[in-house]
């Protein structure tokens, strides 16, 4: 991330001074600004979704949750914490089910628990999963089509999950198979030696 | 869409239910869930703020113009139409951004026309990768993301190209 910031970053600036020098300090400002305003938004659908997780976690809803995806995590996710399994299996559900508001939250959880046991393995995952988008039904942009008076707004439901299958599919695949490489590597590296 | 409609008073009423019949103090215990969220807002603020402000200067500084005209014919090549090379673009950084662009496309296009269709399906089937990595690891100490943020962005180009296709046949 840090890589990626300082290039984009130093890369646009140039380009700025050629192009509007007068309107860096303003833009700058406006990405600020908007940044509140979407902190504000998010808090928003943070304080509903996360006042129901804890109602789901102290009823133990989330624990049955984690008990129905735990023979995934175990293999998928290699973690035995608990916690972490619940909060995994409300994500992928949340995600399921096109809530993607209230995954976030989650998410963000577990991998605060996986960073206890320091399994950067399973945080790198859940990452990938989650920004591959895992969606059942994508629900805002059937909206969007059939407000636009789109005569069948629903016909894109089977491509999109293709899609997202695929996608997410494929990342988890590269991943596994790149950890795979490194660790071969570092075997033989090791037998080298 | 009726069916989506029922999803979140569903869940919520499950919810509900459940709590009360384990006889959570679910006013108590909800309050104390948002109380969560008002930390976890603030924990995120700083990323949010740095990361914005990064995509604010990418895009006045014509670089995301120019990266869309430079990109246009390589996107082309791959059967992603050149209208679609915008969102392609915008949507790993801002899913606001991107929005207002998918609704730009359905507006000048129609809803029910090719470049919409398949826009709706990549909107649909991606997510803004580089908001999500910045709100999840705000607070750990993970520092070797490259490589994942590379796959995600790799399968994410590939699964365009097939939405694309879909688009074309189905």
């Amino acid at each position: 991330m840090n890589a990626i910031f300082t290039v984009i970053f130093i890369i646009s600036l140039i380009c700025l001074c050629f192009i509007a020098p007068d309107k860096l300090l303003a833009t700058l400002l406006g990405g600020a600004e908007n940044a509140v305003k979407t902190s504000l938004t998010l808090f928003c659908i943070y304080a509903v979704w996360m006042g129901l997780s804890r109602l789901a976690e102290k009823s133990g809803l989330s624990k049955n949750a984690a008990k129905a995806i735990k023979p995934l995590s175990k293999k998928l996710f290699k973690t035995e914490n608990q916690a972490a399994q619940e909060n995994i299996a409300m994500n992928i559900s949340c995600n399921l089910l096109g809530i993607g508001g209230a995954a976030t939250p989650y998410a963000v959880k577990a991998i605060g628990e996986l960073e206890k046991d320091g399994n950067a393995y399973a945080q790198k995952l859940l990452f990938i999963i989650n920004a591959t988008s895992i969606q059942l039904l994508p629900t805002t942009v059937i909206a969007l089509r059939a407000s636009a008076g789109s005569a069948a707004a629903f016909d894109i439901f089977l491509p999109s999950l293709i899609c997202t299958v695929i996608s997410t599919g494929l990342a988890v695949t590269l991943y596994i198979l790149s950890n795979k490489l490194k660790g071969t590597r570092r075997r033989s590296a090791k037998r080298a030696k | 869409m009726k069916i989506a409609a029922y999803i979140i008073p569903a869940v919520f009423i499950l919810v509900f239910i459940f709590a009360a019949i384990k006889k959570v103090k679910i006013y108590d215990e909800f309050s104390k869930g948002i109380a969560e969220a008002v930390k976890f807002t603030i924990s995120l603020l700083p990323c949010l703020a740095a990361i914005f402000m990064m995509c604010a200067v990418f895009e006045t500084s014509g670089l995301s113009a120019l990266m869309t005209k430079a990109l246009s014919p390589v996107f082309g090549a791959l059967g992603i139409p050149k209208e679609l090379t915008k969102l392609v673009l915008i949507k790993p950084f801002s899913g606001s951004g991107s929005l207002a662009y998918l609704n730009e496309i359905i507006e000048s296009y129609g809803a029910d026309s090719y470049i919409t269709r398949c826009a709706c399906v990549c909107y649909g089937s991606s997510e803004t990768v580089f908001y999500i990595s910045a709100v999840y690891f705000a607070g750990t100490k993970m520092k070797k993301l490259g490589g994942a943020i590379v796959i995600v962005l790799i399968s994410t180009l590939i699964s365009t190209i097939i939405a694309c296709l879909l688009c074309r046949i189905m």
